[in-house]
């Protein structure tokens, strides 16, 4: 019974979790988003999600067979492929083209992740990649919303481009805010309509629309320490208190703080694409740094830049700075210093 | 009811909760070994020199005899269990160096009497005073005490009163936070009063003024004997127990400093710098026995335990049994087992070889399956570091293991030493928790031995 002893080095027991299910439990917490897109863009939502899905899976074993991997089927199961498609997905227009949503996956997985070696190598948060690519590729699908089948059964489509006045089939709140800015008056329409941007019944991206289903599933990776809470909270504070600020001082061209928060992919981005392990910072100062510059070049886009929602570029730019503030916010032993 | 310092736990930054599994041994009473039939004695037990022998092949010696010693300061002789011959001074299997010189006796006889503990001879109004500082710490080096928690560092060098560092605290370990492991446990129950007659003695040595004995709260029976043996005895004013957290490595001593002090010993240094001495539970029961009883530390406490293991107990064995004898006296594994642990699963070392013997700090044998493992890590799949930071969270010295061990992994010893690679204390808390299942503290033990190594062939 003792015999064929095996040798490694210690310890000999683990904690038993695992990165698969470290990412199951990302999707888990992506299950309550997933719930209200269905419920809002209904049939636009399942099949953007499952082209996104499925195609990023497919690319990750295509790009496994061309490296000469011997089992191109391994690294699929660690389910990172999924949560790239799931979040590609949530974050594209309902009314988007199924092949283009194709599109965006290969590129998001095969240049977004795999050129770099796949898992844990990639520098940028692969779901933007692939968002961003289709923003530069094809920007008018991207700016075409739907109004929520809670609102309207015919779902009809809307250009963030076109001026709108009716705040019941507006384009997005975030494209009125846009439009407020520019004319200095409006910004009490997105305000009226907090209560629907909490629930989700506004026009958006698939899964970002929802406040309370990103909160839920965010609680959830908290609660599971799936994520710390650093990044989400250096975030979104950072975004309402710039939101607070600007709203404070000029209250008719500046929607309010609550709405920031509650609109244009911000919680989706917090909780769930700038917490992404493998592009952001290791290290506590890192998080809050990381957190805090992603707020403040989201509001910087938002309320200076030319894009509405912002929360692509700057988790991006962000993603590009994380290891130079890995690098400037080395941790020091808890004794300080050897003396060497 | 409980007041409300003793709800109070003390604790330290990062380390994990892995199952406890005491529950196997923590009730077996301490007994008796086997009928020894042949010992090996090593001659490295302890940090430091490593002896020379004093005996040759075809000697006879008796139990208790030195039979190793050397003259450096930092350095711990070695003694023989048994009564018994010189049957050969070769190379001999060892847990930490693989290979060691050791000196091996054969039993005088099959019907010799074993030697008993001694426990009983020791009272609750045990009287320090008798004994000097300087008989104290003669009585503890002849007696070839060390560390028995498991790195032997030679005792006498830690009690010895040094004048340019004063020492303050006195610390006793009987944390025992490695699962599995129950001697320790054992002892503070069974040997209570011997264990404090160490302690006074100790405090006697060293000069300290408090004493502090930290025990984890999953043993509040030991908390309890202490306690009570304390309040029973005479002359324990400033020796107090503390109550503190279940959590592994609770009983490395940087980890216990942060506990019970609030301090932290700087990095690359040991705990005297701060004017504090950590001691082993059992090291204190044998410092007991040295210097009350004049015996040498010959024979020690051994958990052997593990699922697989037909009847697991804790036992009272001769340094230099061999730990197969040890397993096939404990009705051996039941099942098919993948590894024999000497220590407990988190530091332990796995050795392949089952007549390596029992040290003076081999404190548990630990045979696990591939059950306990779990297969992933038994078959070492790693997959890629996803940059979590859980290891970084678990670390209780505050490192960045991921990047010290990639650093390693890709032959940067430079850029590991920037992550500050030598002060990791090897305890196993960034492996256990990594979900890549990367063995990080594998990376970090090898890099520094290549630090080492590359060190001595650069001079100066």
């Amino acid at each position: 019974m003792l015999s064929e002893l095996v040798i490694t080095p210690s310890p000999h027991i683990s904690s038993r979790l695992t990165t698969r299910r470290v990412m199951l439990d990302v999707i888990i917490g992506l299950i309550p988003a997933a719930i209200a897109a269905v419920y809002f863009f209904r049939l636009y939502a399942v099949i953007v999600t499952a082209a996104c899905v499925i195609a990023s899976v497919v690319t990750e074993w295509i790009c496994n067979r061309i490296r000469g991997r011997e089992k191109p089927f391994e690294s699929i199961c660690d389910f990172s492929a999924v949560i790239t498609g799931l979040i590609l997905a949530f974050s594209l227009p309902p009314a988007i083209p199924w092949w283009a949503a194709v599109i965006g996956s290969v590129f998001a997985v095969g240049v977004g992740k795999m050129v770099f070696g796949g898992l844990g190598a990639n520098i940028f948060n692969p779901a933007m990649i692939g968002r961003a690519f289709l923003m530069l590729c094809f920007g008018m699908m991207m700016t075409t919303w739907n109004v929520p089948a809670t609102m309207d059964q015919n779902m009809p489509q809307i250009k963030t481009t076109e001026n709108y006045t009716d705040a019941r089939t507006q384009a997005t709140p975030l494209g009125l805010a846009k439009q407020a800015i520019k004319s200095g008056k409006g910004s009490e329409i997105v305000n009226n309509q907090l209560k629907d941007l909490f629930y989700g019944n506004v026009g958006g991206s698939i899964g970002e629309t929802s406040a309370i289903a990103l909160i839920i599933g965010g609680i959830y990776l908290l609660v599971r320490k799936t994520i710390t809470y650093r990044i989400p909270l250096a975030v979104i504070l950072t975004t309402f208190l710039i939101a607070m600020f600007m709203s404070w001082v000029r209250p008719q061209s500046n929607i309010s703080a609550w709405a920031h928060i509650c609109s244009g992919g911000l919680l989706i981005g917090a909780f769930f694409i700038a917490t992404d392990p493998v592009t952001s910072p290791l290290t506590t100062k890192g998080q809050w740094i990381f957190g805090i510059g992603v707020g403040a070049l989201t509001m910087l886009i938002r309320l200076v830049g030319g894009y509405p929602e912002g929360m692509m570029f700057s988790v991006l730019m962000m993603n590009a700075l994380t290891p130079l503030i890995d690098r400037f916010t080395l941790i020091i032993p808890i004794g300080g210093r050897p003396n060497v | 009811m409980e007041s409300l310092i003793d709800r109070v736990k003390g604790t330290f930054r990062g380390g994990v909760h892995p199952p406890q599994s005491k529950s196997l041994t923590e009730d077996c009473a301490i007994q008796q070994g086997a009928q020894p039939k042949e010992v090996t004695i090593m001659l490295s037990q302890h940090t430091g020199a490593i002896c020379e022998p004093q005996v040759k092949k075809g000697d006879a010696v008796t139990a208790g005899q030195k039979i190793g010693d050397n003259s450096a300061f930092v350095s711990a002789p070695v003694h023989s269990p048994i009564n018994g011959k010189v049957k050969d001074i070769s190379l001999q299997p060892h847990a930490v160096l693989g290979r060691g010189m050791g000196i091996v006796i054969e039993a005088a006889s099959e019907t010799e009497p074993l030697k008993a503990p001694c426990a009983d001879k020791f009272k609750e109004d045990f009287d320090e005073t008798k004994y000097s500082p300087q008989q104290i710490c003669e009585a503890v080096r002849n007696a070839g005490i060390v560390g028995m928690g498991g790195a032997g560092f030679p005792t006498r060098v830690k009690i010895e009163p040094n004048p340019k560092q004063p020492k303050e605290t006195l610390i006793i370990n009987g944390c025992e936070c490695e699962p599995y492991i129950t001697c320790d446990f054992r002892v503070m129950m069974e040997w209570t009063s011997q264990v404090i007659a160490g302690i006074k003695l100790a405090r006697r040595a060293t000069g300290c003024k408090r004493v502090l004995i930290g025990i984890e709260d999953n043993k509040p029976e030991a908390i309890d004997a202490m306690k009570e043996a304390l309040q029973k005895g005479s002359n324990s004013e400033g020796i107090e127990v503390v109550r503190i957290e279940t959590k592994y490595p609770q009983g490395g001593e940087r980890q216990l400093i942060e506990s019970v002090l609030s301090r932290n010993v700087p990095s690359g240094q040991i705990p005297p710098m701060i004017g504090v001495v950590v001691l082993n539970v059992a090291t204190c029961a044998a410092i007991a026995e040295a210097v009350a009883l004049g015996n040498p530390l010959t024979h020690r406490v051994v958990t052997v335990t593990g699922q697989a293991i037909a009847r697991p107990g804790n036992f009272y064995v001769p340094v230099g049994e061999s730990i197969g004898r040890l397993i096939d006296f404990c009705g051996g594994a039941t099942e098919k087992s993948a590894k024999v642990v000497i220590g407990g699963p988190m530091m332990g070392l796995a050795i392949s070889d089952l007549s390596t013997p029992v040290t003076k700090t081999t404190g548990s044998i630990t045979i696990l399956t591939e059950k306990q493992i779990g297969r992933a890590k038994l078959a070492r799949q790693e997959t890629p570091c996803i940059r979590c930071g859980r290891c970084i969270d678990a670390c209780p010295e505050r490192l960045n293991p991921t990047r010290i061990a990639h650093s390693v992994k890709y032959g940067d010893l430079d850029l590991a030493q920037k992550y500050f690679m030598t002060v990791c204390i090897e305890c196993g808390c960034c492996s256990y928790v990594c979900p890549a299942n990367i063995e990080l503290t594998g990376f970090i033990k090898t890099g520094k031995v290549l630090l080492a190594r590359q060190k001595k062939k650069i001079p100066g």
